[in-house]
């Protein structure tokens, strides 16, 4: 290890994070590499080696050989200060090698408020921020993950954009860099050729024209780009690369334990849920190889403990079966089972007593989202009161005595009355538990919590304004009036992180200057509060002459031409109006397995069927 | 069945694992090489791993030992290699056997200590070290959990069994001490504490500890 380094260990925080040396890392001869790929997560490591889409793209890459993907994650304040007081450029975990000689830089992005931290990570690595300032073919910057759906905040700083499952376009995106490589081809060049991949978009191809008010008057492709780049989708979760074996951080991280990937995509069609759209169609793994994988992760990783992850588990159709196989080798083993993003409306007692073998039953968290029928109805989140009402009854009485409700804020049609329809709510099940619970004398606690809706692409909201911090500050005003039930906590969630989040996430490429300027002014890590300062935004965008409130507040036209209007995630636009038309109507659209709506993701499988 | 040992080497990177992930990562490991272990009785039953003297974190070490419980899936002899198929860079276990001397027996610790000064200062800061450690008392505060204050006192003269060397060479003073191991112990960062109060004018740049030896009272190895 280097010196320099060691004495800077020696000051930092949490050192364990920034020396790697963990089981199952990856190490590769340098002499028989041919490519090598800085896999960037613009977080620090505790979050970033909780990602599953970061174990998976990195057993792809190195199961490929003569490529070598290591990785790299955003250092704390701490740390960057002594890397930079010490002159030292930023490294793979893997090699020690300084990522700015490496063939790609690649990001994950699965929020908005990781952009500054891309920023601080390129220039930590030495880098120019922007594209057009790394003229060479090395290195190649590709950003990835579910916030680039609107990549354009972010392309002035990116090469390249890879849309949707990464497993096999980045193989692809590989293999053109290793041909360009050998035939000496320009950047330009490269980037000509991969626009033609399906899934790349590359942000350079596209010059974008606005009109006075400020939107869009033009998306115009050069070069042969494609007017629309579609994502791309793993068809097959059975052929799918799953990391049975992974890297087992030696420090203990945000999720340390396995991660079981039981579907993809989600049949259910919330309005407000952009993971609900851009994932679709819904995709299934078969329940015995599932129970396969799960029983060699635990074998190869040495975890005790295991979470079954999807958009919404209790629609894994085998979700029992599945279960049941587990549980017969991890009771014995003593592994424990997570099952997390269940749904009131088909939650089965049965299930949860059987995942909970008699340890704590501290809580349970529902989603209501709306405190109304109608607005449910609205958002189509299709859970009836009864529905929760009825989880709620059978939980405290089979002993559990603490629920968290979560909702949003400021959901397109909401009114005061739906406002208080959560306190409502939460007294009714407040109601219920007295009526149920065996043993009054324990108390109950119920939380409420409340985060402000941010509008998001590819959504049937994409066209809506968010609340303004006053409206929703209200809401929260009013809604905590009307609770005053000892055992009822209510939180809600700050909305300034909100509105930026609102802002970036459907911003044109306008947006990157105020970004950088941010960034100069310090904005690092927006998701951490140490770090959060929403006014060195607004200062920023102030000098750049933009009006956050013009992305974030701003109800959109219906022939506006929104800055994603390029990326496609196979659901058509046409849809998501018929959706925002249905939500004002307050009429439910039905899930994918009752009835296909038709959205459109289906024509991204072969022969247009989906299998969800 | 009486419990198995294992001697251990920790350093490089896993120089950085602190104690208590330290422990995660060996119950971890076991799982991984196929080995069950022994679970503790009770309500809670956890597999037991028993370090006698953590390290700290950034020491190195060739000789840190761990009991455990040897149910299935190993032997004395097999466990070495199985083992280290299955731990993370810096972790690798030398030994395993049946048994050992109790805890309480472990009593001392030699150390290789390496110190790191500016330009020439190493040779008088080795004079400096050596007048400190023929001291008869030398009263260090340290950092304490349990007073009031945050701080204790300890003389840590009587702590200090040997001095085996204390060797400059360029801008680095390598030192090699004996030092009490528990009931009390004497962290040697907090003899170097001690040492950057009494002479400031000699600053360590930056200090290294290896654990050579763990010793029993008559200052025979200890297993």
């Amino acid at each position: 290890m280097d010196h320099t380094l060691e004495k800077i260990l020696a000051r930092v925080q949490k050192p364990g994070r920034y020396v790697g040396g963990e089981y199952n890392a990856v190490q590769k001869d340098k002499a028989s590499v041919d490519c090598r790929f800085a896999f960037c997560f613009p977080d620090t490591y505790e979050i970033g080696m909780s990602n599953l889409g970061l174990r998976i793209l990195y057993g792809v890459m190195n199961e490929m050989p003569g490529v070598w993907c290591e990785r790299v994650f955003a250092p704390w304040g701490d740390m960057e200060a002594e890397l930079r007081q010490a002159g030292l450029p930023l490294y793979a975990l893997e090699s020690g090698d300084p990522i700015a000689g490496f063939d790609f830089i690649g990001f994950s992005l699965g929020y908005e408020m990781a952009y500054t931290n891309v920023l601080n990570m390129l220039d930590l690595a030495g880098l120019p921020l922007r594209a057009d300032q790394r003229p060479g073919l090395t290195p190649i910057v590709v950003a990835g993950g579910t916030s680039m759906y609107n990549p354009e905040p972010l392309a002035p700083f990116v090469d390249i954009v890879s849309l949707g499952e990464g497993e096999e376009v980045t193989v692809e995106m590989i293999q053109l860099y290793r041909q360009a490589k050998a035939e000496g081809w320009s950047k330009e060049e490269y980037l000509r050729k991969a626009a033609q991949i399906p899934g790349l978009y590359v942000p350079s191809l596209y010059d974008v024209t606005y009109h006075d008010d400020g939107t869009i008057a033009a998306i115009t492709p050069r070069e042969g780009a494609p007017a629309k780049v579609t994502k791309r989708l793993i068809t097959d979760m059975d052929q799918s690369y799953y990391p049975v074996k992974t890297i087992v951080p030696s420090t203990e991280v945000t999720q340390d334990r396995v991660m079981l990937e039981l579907f993809r995509g989600c049949i259910r069609g919330c309005r407000f849920c952009q993971a609900g759209f851009v994932y679709r169609p819904v995709r299934n793994r078969n329940q015995e190889l599932l129970v396969e994988y799960g029983i060699q992760a635990c074998q190869d990783s040495g975890y005790q403990d295991m979470t079954l992850m999807s958009l919404s588990s209790s629609d894994y159709p085998d979700l029992l079966p599945l279960c049941d196989g587990l549980l017969a080798w991890c009771e014995p083993h003593k592994v424990n089972l997570a099952l997390p993003s269940l749904r009131a409306d088909n939650f089965s007692m049965n299930l949860m007593e059987k995942l909970q073998r008699g340890g704590r039953k501290s809580g349970l968290t529902f989603a209501p989202e709306a405190g109304s029928q109608r607005l449910r109805d609205a958002i189509n989140k299709n859970v009836t009161e009864e529905d929760l009402l009825s989880s709620c009854r059978t939980a405290f009485s089979g002993g559990w005595n603490g629920v968290k409700l979560y909702f949003m804020l400021g959901l397109p049609t909401e009114t005061d009355e739906d406002v208080l329809g959560i306190a409502d709510l939460a007294n009714k099940v407040y109601q219920v538990w007295r009526e149920s619970t065996p043993n009054r004398s324990r108390g109950v606690r119920i939380t409420v919590s409340t985060s402000c809706f941010v509008p998001k692409s590819h959504t049937p909201f994409q066209w809506e304004g968010q609340n303004t911090q006053e409206e929703y500050l209200r809401k929260v005003t009013l809604l905590r009036e009307h609770l005053r039930n000892r055992s009822i906590t209510y939180n809600w969630h700050d909305p300034e992180t909100s509105f930026l989040e609102a802002v970036l996430s459907r911003g044109d490429r306008r947006l990157a200057d105020a970004i950088e300027e941010a960034w100069r002014h310090g904005a690092k890590f927006d998701s951490w509060s140490e770090y959060f300062h929403l006014q060195t935004w607004l200062d920023a965008f102030q000098t750049c002459g933009l009006d956050p409130a013009f992305y974030a507040n701003r109800v959109r036209e219906k022939d506006e031409i929104l800055p994603w209007h390029v990326i496609s995630d196979g659901v058509k636009e046409s849809y998501l109006w018929k959706e925002r038309q249905a939500a004002y109507d307050g009429v439910i659209t039905p899930d994918c397995r009752v009835k296909c709506s038709g959205c459109g993701a289906n024509k991204l499988c072969e022969g247009g069927v989906c299998h969800g | 069945m009486a419990d198995q040992r294992i001697l251990f080497a920790k350093e490089g990177t896993a120089r950085y694992i602190s104690h208590l992930d330290l422990m995660h990562t060996m119950e971890r490991a076991f799982l991984r090489a196929g080995i069950t272990i022994r679970h503790t009785a009770g309500f809670h039953p956890h597999p037991y791993v028993s370090i006698p003297l953590p390290l700290p974190l950034f020491f190195s070490s060739q000789c840190e030992l761990m009991e455990f419980g040897l149910v299935e899936g190993s032997t004395v002899e097999a466990l070495p290699e199985q083992m280290n198929r299955v731990l993370p860079a810096g972790i690798r276990v030398l030994d395993c056997y049946e048994g050992g001397l109790p805890f309480r027996k472990l009593a001392f610790v030699r150390y290789d200590i390496t110190l790191e000064f500016d330009g020439d200062l190493a040779q008088q800061a080795g004079d400096a070290f050596r007048e400190l450690v023929g001291r008869e008392s030398f009263v260090v505060k340290k950092r304490s959990k349990k007073a009031k204050t945050g701080f204790t006192e300890v003389d840590v003269i009587p702590l200090i069994r040997a001095v085996e060397a204390v060797e400059p060479q360029g801008d680095v003073l390598r030192l090699t001490l004996v030092l009490g191991a528990q009931n009390p112990g004497l962290n040697p960062d907090v003899l170097l504490q001690g040492f950057k109060g009494e002479y400031p004018q000699f600053p360590i740049l930056y200090s290294a500890c290896h654990r050579r030896e763990i010793l029993d009272e008559n200052g025979q190895v200890y297993r």
